[in-house]
């Protein structure tokens, strides 16, 4: 099935319709064949400045591969709140994601976004499930980014395959972060996604947390940033999340870099990994 | 006249500036950093710099946060530019952008460069604000603190208005009078008229609109955040509108400045690169015009005796006694219009240093800051960049004459030769 939405939906709404409980098709027959589309997506230049401020880089016509992701998370989430989403949407974790920058996409270009489910998984935790995001311009695809959840509990037939696991590059720590208490409500705002996990100790502590965690994709766009002016014009990057980073909090970055593109890492104080990532140029 | 050590010369490759756009407008939320990255981003593509190393960037802003001190370092390492390139902040108020060029250019003359890097930006919209001095002395006060009543007696007898933010003010420290303010005095005590100075606003405007629709621009200006031609530029002003503009600056039936023939607070970043003459060519690169020499000078206008924005009159008779050259030996003429009433003071006071009329048709031939607005330390190299695409267009020994005048009382003037 394919739905064509006149324009990118309120995110906001359904983060409070995530947390009723009501009952959910099995996993066991696969996820919905479903694809959602938005044609002609303005970009904002006022919320790419915020976004380009809060991750680290600077406000250029090129966009960062991480924002395309940040326009099609609107679609992900409107078909995760859809009826035929077969997990709870309340405890949700994203354990990976890829993303391939095919053609640089710069401020201007009206973008159109299309976002599919791929395939669900067993992991030995629970289920694991892909979902497909696709970026146009004019009818050229130039971004897509693949997306890995983990609904924990769930169960699908079949044994659990071997996750994602990157290298952490040998290198020491080169710089040092400092998140503020009040960095995932920021990113909450400039994208989109208002996870209460994210927001506040209340709110993360409904949910188990101690205290507030910072949004996986601000930690992998930050890592971007940090590799500087060096990012090719089209590369494939990959990104394992670990650890959770707590707000307000601190991480160090490491990376390597060789012809053959960079590996990098967010760390902490004890050189454990809040996420893992490599970069390839295309 | 300065000479090249073993016949070096440092030559104008090209350029490469933003669009500039009045302050407040597209460019709000670009930072200073924001707008210097885009300006270098487009040289290094117009150029194919990435990933290769200069031997040195220098740029300024004049409104600039303390955070900001390698500001232009910072730019060189979010761009495509090897981070093996070394960078300095410099700053000279609105000269900024054309000293840097004689900086670098210098260098390359004594051998200390092969290439380089120059220009400047001004964002009035990212403008620091900051605390007032008495908080500040408190501020810094109750950090020297041991105990929590120090700490506690640092914050007495601070009022409700020492905790107002103290947002920026483009007047100068010794006078407290704004740019404007200063130059309504000059232009009363030059006797310029109000139709002089629109005339000359209008020329602006119809020489920049016609550069932009003959394509002038096209290799020196990239877009940047969907904004593709300046902002400031209004292509069908006319001499009546510009006469129907209330005065702004200036007091009483004699004021004549107004928005229309003053520059606007606007946001821009602009770049050239420079190059020692063999290098550029080895590098297949184009040598536009070479720098041949320059000068600055002050003015003592803190007491009135002389006027703020005319020390471009004091520093133009050395270049010429240095250079043998005359005024009427410039093919063009490129004089920073501030104001209208600068530009028209500055030809004046120059007439009366006896170096004669200057010949208006070949004065600021592809429009001015008038026109394209003034980010104050991106001017120079907006000048530098288009007068040395000028002068490759006239050909081999055509010369051009820059002049910029700056807060402070100083002006700045040099000598470009096409090649």
């Amino acid at each position: 099935m394919h739905v064509d939405l006149p324009e990118l939906p309120d995110v906001g709404l359904h983060v409070f319709g995530a947390a009723l409980p009501r009952s959910r098709p099995s996993a066991t027959a696969g996820l919905p064949d479903v694809e959602v589309s938005v044609h002609g997506v303005a970009q904002a230049p006022g919320r790419l400045a915020a976004y380009d401020r809060l991750c680290g880089f600077s406000l250029r016509d090129l966009v960062p591969p991480t924002w395309l992701h940040v326009l099609a998370f609107p679609l992900q989430t409107w078909l995760m709140a859809r009826a035929d989403f077969p997990f709870p949407r309340a405890g949700i974790r994203h354990v990976s994601n890829e993303m391939t920058l095919l053609h640089p996409v710069v401020v201007t270009d009206r973008v159109d976004i299309s976002v599919h489910w791929a395939g669900v998984r067993p992991h030995r935790r629970g289920v694991v499930f892909d979902v497909v995001s696709e970026v146009s311009v004019e009818g050229q695809p130039v971004w897509r980014g693949l997306s890995t959840y983990l609904s924990p509990g769930g169960r699908v037939p079949g044994e659990p395959a071997a996750p994602l696991r990157l290298e952490i590059p040998d290198a020491a720590v080169s710089q040092q972060w400092r998140l503020p208490a009040d960095l995932g409500r920021r990113y909450a705002a400039v994208s989109g996604d208002a996870n209460p996990i994210h927001l506040h100790p209340l709110t993360a502590r409904a949910f188990g947390l101690p205290r507030p965690i910072i949004h996986g994709m601000w930690t992998h766009a930050r890592a971007l940033a940090a590799l500087g002016g060096v990012l090719p014009q089209r590369y494939g990057v990959r990104v394992q999340f670990a650890k959770p980073l707590m707000l307000p909090g601190r991480a160090g970055f490491a990376a390597t870099s060789d012809a053959g593109g960079s590996r990098f890492a967010v760390l902490n104080p004890g050189g454990a990994p809040h996420l893992v990532g490599e970069l390839r140029p295309l | 006249m300065v000479s090249d050590r073993d016949g070096r010369q440092a030559v104008i490759v090209g350029g490469n500036r933003t669009p500039f756009v009045k302050a407040g407008t597209t460019f709000a939320e670009a930072s200073t950093q924001d707008l210097l990255t885009a300006a270098l981003d487009g040289l290094v593509a117009r150029f194919g710099l990435a990933g290769r190393t200069v031997d040195e960037v220098a740029a300024g802003a004049v409104l600039k946060h303390s955070r900001d001190f390698n500001l232009t370092r910072e730019a060189v390492l979010g761009s495509a530019l090897s981070p093996h390139t070394p960078a300095v902040d410099l700053q000279q108020a609105c000269g900024t952008g054309l000293e840097t060029v004689v900086y670098v250019a210098n260098k390359i003359r004594l051998g200390q460069a092969d290439t380089a890097i120059a220009g400047g930006v001004d964002s009035a919209s990212d403008a620091p604000i900051v605390v007032t001095e008495r908080l500040r002395r408190a501020l810094l006060a109750a950090r020297r603190a041991r105990t929590p009543v120090q700490r506690a007696m640092a914050f007495v007898g601070l009022g409700p208005a020492d905790l107002a933010p103290v947002p920026p003010a483009v007047a100068e420290a010794r006078t407290g009078l704004s740019m404007g303010e200063s130059q309504a005095l000059t232009t009363t005590r030059w006797a310029i008229t109000r139709e002089a100075q629109d005339e000359l606003a209008l020329a602006s405007h119809r020489n920049l609109a016609a550069a932009w629709d003959r394509g002038f621009f096209d290799d020196l200006v990239t877009p940047y955040l969907g904004v593709t031609r300046d902002g400031t530029l209004r292509p069908d002003t006319s001499a009546e509108r510009l006469a129907a503009l209330a005065p702004v600056f200036g007091r009483g039936p004699g004021a004549t400045m107004t928005a229309g023939n003053s520059t606007p607070l606007t946001d821009g970043a602009a770049l050239v690169l420079v190059a020692e003459r063999s290098r550029a060519a080895e590098l297949g690169w184009p040598a536009l015009a070479r720098v041949v020499d320059a000068q600055v000078a002050a003015s003592d206008y803190v007491t009135g005796r002389e006027d703020l924005l005319l020390a471009p009159v004091r520093a133009l008779p050395v270049l010429l006694e240095r250079t043998g050259l005359t005024l009427g030996d410039f093919d063009l003429v490129e004089v920073h219009e501030a104001f209208a009433a600068t530009v028209l003071a500055t030809l004046e006071g120059w007439r009366r240093e006896g170096l004669g009329d200057l010949d208006r048709a070949r004065l600021n031939v592809n429009g001015s800051s008038l026109a394209a607005g003034h980010p104050f330390a991106a001017t120079g190299a907006r000048i530098v960049a288009s007068l040395a695409k000028m002068l490759a267009e006239r050909g081999t020994g055509s010369l051009g004459l820059v002049s910029i005048c700056a807060a402070g009382g100083q002006g700045v003037v040099a000598i470009l030769e096409g090649m």
